[in-house]
């Protein structure tokens, strides 16, 4: 199972920067739905190999989820927000985007100096995996900075938590159950408000630029 | 006595099968846009009917112009011979090297640019300008993910190198691999003037790159640089084919026969390949020229990443 | 017993679901507190006896002790005041036309909804249940913050949810870690467990601990309003309805807190010393207070004032938590206890105040303890109050933190808090000046030119009469609390801060 979680974890990387180089919100959710299904693969695959194991059959419950809420619905939400809303192309960025993706680059090694310092992290493969999704973590956090559309945003969050999700998995096959499960709920929540304000800001601003928003100041 | 038999073996290897992928390539998109299309042999009767026919040579036009078609073919058939068509033969010394290779193209680069330059019209100009700043683009990434291939086998030399990865059984399983895999083929887009880069079936001037620099070139000065960049294409597609694919089915037959079996089985992996990168033409437009420093971008970044993929687990 | 605190506000939801008369409403909520205040107290008397409260339930999900009782108490108190304020706001508001009564549901709906998910992070026994707590908590009140659904409020909602979200995130990734930390040390499904890691701190990996506790401060710093991650505290505080910028402000906060405290005790047992998370906490604390600082001298809008005065408490109870000695722990829960009251008095006047004068702008309210003869002094004495000033308790807990900064020979750093005191102080008495002794002819000018000039001339009197009992009450106890502390809140102090440290048996 091992190296092809390595090369999950590589493509999941690869998905993050994929999403920070995309320019249209169509691209933003494909690549978004794209990182999901690897997150769900990584997911079955060590659920697989748990209950193979120990019987436990909770993280192909988990993937389940994943394919439900991450792969189909939360897009589908996204993608009815992305038709009510009146921009497809995002054109300002907070730089360029050669120079985000450069940036984001050097956030892996960041990332890669601040993991290889955890004394605990011995084996190789490990600093691999967890410097893998940490690192998409963090490129998802910096994707939404670097945004300003709205979607935009909510993008940049579910891709935090994507990367999030496969670093609990690599750092300790996956939470408590119990943890997981109320972690989704959290985030469907989470989704369905943001779109909801979303509507809501485009008919009271009549764009859904937050830059446009900058009436509270000091 | 081995060495020489080797590179007289890669030296017609290549001069051989190096207008195939182009023809093949040809074909794909032809038949994926519901054309007959030119015959997968095309290019070798072009070839040959160009070389037939003398060189026009304008008079406001130095030495460059007329060395530089004769450069290119060289350093392209260089580089295009270094890459191994079948292990089966190795030589005893000099095997050839990975940074050798990438040095090799980038000289025949130069004089290619040099020659769009030389006869001073203002599309030769253009072409060259812009295909100096896509390699410029694109050289890092290129060299970055040769050193991450270097770094996996912990050498240069290519048959080193294709030992290595051969070893792995299925190379693209480690991530390193993968990531360089992606990022070389976008590479071989970029430098060989394929369809996101560049249109090498566009007339239009103000778009072309490659065809603007050899708008001055004619007969045989021409079949010589589209030879070259036939083999400099080959070359690459040999590159992919020999690390990133190391099969051979007939590793089991001896001799002669097995020689020429492997020879076949590299005609097959480089027309597999070749499908690839018509299947990507097909399905992709042609990117504004300000765009092509994100696919530079892209191809870096997965480099690199290649690079730390190898090294994060040896810290 | 102690589960009747989950089962009343559930209780209480489904029926303020149902269609009800506006009456039956205000009823319900403030039943639903009395009976929430009531299981506390009856929490806190167990709590102060046995030691702990964690009643057998399937999981074993439920736990108190000192540490949460406390905070605990704050939630039901301030919850309970704000509810009965809030019969009089939401009566004013339909008065004034402000508020479309058939919105009154949602808005109780929320602010229960909010107060439950507060009560749930205090009373979860497992770390990763207070985190889906805590972003259920911003959830919740995601709606509140955005209720009047003006620009500014949606811009406010926008930005709180986003900015908490993702700090919220972050604190995941520490607890991922604090979870792989405890691989194998704990047994399977305690590994999140706050008695469990604390007891077997010393057997973790502390090169986790250290890593994870970055994560989890900035993530549940920034629900706590600490610089540089409070940018979303202001504009959230400001533009939520009062009695919600009151809850958000007065229990919110220490709920974040919370986990920081708890999760700082961990790693400081682990590391046998408070060093590195003290640098961390003390680093954060000391820039809140200066960017408050900062903020309070310039401010214009009295809703903002307090907020940025949030953030300037909130980082002083992070110093005390850095600290991590005796005194300081005890300095910091007084603070926040003190900080909770006085700061909800505050809100829950202002919010008086904003719906006598229409105005948010400190230059033009003006004429207060004449048009609101019981508020306006309250509000007075509550500013006087929040910039630290005896006999109120604030001044107490001050002091004690500032002792105990000085007991531990940091001079400078002491030093550095009193001068950013003293400045935040000028700030708020500045502003304190120019609301109740204005100019007559600035507030003139200012209401004659840019805001049209109200209809009738405004005169005296209360129009949230319910409120004004609420925040006398809330007065009488910062007084009472800054000069007398009584001996079980003491001894309820005591034990949390032994509990925390880990002497006398944890």
């Amino acid at each position: 199972m091992e190296p092809f979680s390595v090369v999950l974890s590589a493509l999941l990387l690869l998905s993050a920067f994929v999403l920070m180089a995309s320019k249209r919100i169509h691209s933003y959710i494909g690549a978004f739905r794209v990182q999901a299904v690897l997150v769900a693969l990584n997911t079955g695959l060590l659920g697989l190999t748990t209950v193979a194991a120990t019987g436990r059959v909770d993280l192909l419950v988990v993937c389940a989820a994943i394919l439900a809420l991450k792969v189909w619905y939360i897009p589908r939400v996204l993608h009815r927000t992305y038709r009510a809303v009146e921009y497809r192309v995002e054109k300002d960025f907070l730089f360029n985007i050669p120079t985000l993706v450069l940036l984001s680059l050097s956030l892996v090694v960041v990332v890669f100096v601040a993991v290889s310092r955890i004394g605990a992290v011995q084996d190789g493969t490990t600093l691999v995996l967890l410097v893998d999704s940490l690192s998409t973590a963090l490129v998802g956090l910096f994707f939404l900075i670097s945004r300003k559309k709205a979607i935009g945003q909510i993008v940049g969050l579910l891709a935090i938590e994507n990367g999030l999700f496969v670093t609990a998995l690599y750092a300790s096959n996956g939470m408590p159950f119990i943890v997981d499960i109320g972690v989704f709920i959290d985030l469907v929540s989470a989704v369905l408000i943001l779109g909801v304000l979303v509507f809501r800001i485009e008919s009271a601003f009549e764009t859904t630029d937050t830059d446009a928003m900058s009436d509270l100041k000091g | 006595m081995k060495t020489i038999l080797y590179w007289l073996l890669q030296v017609a290897a290549a001069l051989l099968l190096a207008p195939l992928p182009i023809g093949a390539i040809r074909k794909v998109k032809a038949l994926v846009q519901k054309r007959k299309g030119a015959p997968l042999l095309q290019l070798y009767r072009d070839l040959l009917k160009l070389l037939r026919k003398s060189a026009v040579v304008s008079d406001a036009t130095s030495w460059v112009l007329r060395a530089a078609p004769f450069v290119v073919f060289a350093t392209s058939l260089f580089a295009a011979a270094m890459m191994p068509a079948t292990v089966r033969v190795l030589p005893d010394a000099f095997p050839g090297d990975l940074i050798l290779f990438f040095f090799v193209l980038a000289l025949g680069r130069f004089f290619l640019v040099l020659s769009g330059m030389d006869a001073g019209s203002s599309f030769g100009g253009m072409g060259s300008a812009r295909e100096a700043m896509i390699s410029a683009l694109v050289e890092p990434a290129m060299l970055v993910g040769l050193f991450a291939v270097g770094l996996f086998a912990k050498t240069t030399s290519i048959p080193g190198v294709l030992a290595a990865t051969s070893a792995l059984g299925f190379p693209l399983l480690q991530p390193s691999l993968l990531l360089v895999f992606l990022a070389l083929v976008l590479v071989l887009l970029a430098e060989t003037s394929r369809i996101p880069v560049d249109d090498p079936a566009t007339h239009l001037e103000l778009t072309m790159v490659h065809e603007a620099m050899v708008l001055e070139d004619s007969g045989r000065h021409l079949a010589l640089l589209e030879y070259g960049a036939a083999l400099k294409q080959y070359a690459l597609l040999a590159l992919l084919a020999d690390v990133f694919l190391p099969y051979d089915p007939f590793a089991a037959v001896p001799g002669v026969p097995g020689v020429l079996l492997a020879l076949v089985a590299f005609a097959v992996k480089l027309l597999f390949l070749s499908l690839l990168v018509g299947a990507v033409e097909a399905a992709t437009v042609k990117l504004r020229f300000f765009s092509v420093p994100n696919l530079a971008a892209i191809a870096f970044i997965l480099s690199f990443l290649g690079v730390l993929q190898f090294l994060i687990p040896g810290r | 017993m102690e589960l009747l605190l989950w089962l009343v506000p559930i209780v209480a939801l489904a029926v303020l679901a149902l269609p009800l008369p506006r009456r039956v409403r205000h009823a319900v909520s403030l039943a639903e507190t009395l009976a929430t205040a009531a299981v506390a107290t009856f929490a806190t008397w167990t709590v102060l006896t046995q030691g702990t409260a964690a009643p057998a339930m399937p999981g074993n999900l439920f736990y108190l002790d000192a540490v949460s009782v406390i905070l605990l108490d704050l939630v039901a108190l301030v919850g309970l005041l704000t509810s009965l304020y809030t019969i009089g706001y939401v009566e004013e508001e339909i008065r004034r036309g402000s508020l479309d009564p058939k919105k009154v549901r949602a808005l109780y709906l929320l602010i229960h909804g909010f107060l439950f998910t507060m009560v749930l992070t205090l009373t979860l026994r497992n770390l990763g249940g207070v985190w889906i707590a805590i972003e259920a908590t911003t959830l919740a009140s995601v709606f509140l913050v955005g209720f009047h659904n003006g620009k500014a409020a949606l811009e406010a909602a926008w930005k709180y949810i986003i900015l908490c979200s993702v700090g919220i995130t972050l604190a995941m990734i520490g607890i991922v870690f604090l979870n792989s930390a405890a691989q194998g040390v704990l047994a399977e499904g305690t590994s999140l467990d706050w008695t469990a890691l604390f007891a077997r701190a010393d057997s973790l990996d502390g090169s986790y601990l250290k890593f994870a506790f970055i994560f989890l401060l900035i993530g549940f710093g920034t629900k706590a309003g600490l610089a540089p991650m409070h940018n979303w505290l202001p504009d959230a505080h400001s533009q939520a309805p009062s009695p919600v910028s009151a809850l958000l402000s007065g229990v919110l906060l220490n709920a974040a807190m919370y986990a920081i405290l708890r999760t700082a005790a961990i790693v400081n047992r682990n590391l046998g010393s408070s060093l590195y998370t003290g640098r961390l906490l003390v680093g954060l604390g000391v820039l809140s207070v200066a960017t408050a600082a900062v903020f309070l001298l310039t401010q214009k809008d009295y809703k903002r004032l307090l907020a940025y005065s949030s953030i300037e408490h909130m980082g002083l109870a992070a110093i005390g938590i850095g600290l991590f000695t005796p005194l300081s722990l005890f300095a910091a829960f007084y603070h926040m206890i003190n900080h909770s009251l006085t700061k909800s008095l505050l809100f829950l006047s202002s919010g008086t105040v904003l719906q006598k004068t229409g105005t948010r702008e400190i230059g033009r309210v003006g004429g207060l303890l004449k048009l609101l003869p019981v508020t306006g002094p309250v509000f007075l004495l509550g500013l006087v109050a929040i910039g630290g000033t005896p006999p109120f308790s604030l001044f107490a807990s001050e002091l004690a933190l500032l002792t105990s900064v000085f007991q531990q020979k940091l001079y400078v750093l002491g030093a550095g808090i009193a001068l950013l005191l003293a400045l935040v102080f000028a700030g708020i008495i500045q502003a304190l000046f120019r609301v109740f002794y204005p100019r007559p002819a600035a507030v003139a000018a200012a209401r004659a030119g840019t805001a049209p000039a109200p209809a009738a001339p405004l005169v005296p009197g209360e129009p949230n009469r319910f409120g004004a009992v609420a925040v006398v009450v809330l007065l009488a106890l910062i007084l009472v609390t800054g000069v007398f502390l009584p001996s079980w809140l003491t001894k309820l102090i005591d034990a949390a801060q032994t509990i925390l440290t880990g002497q006398g048996g944890g």
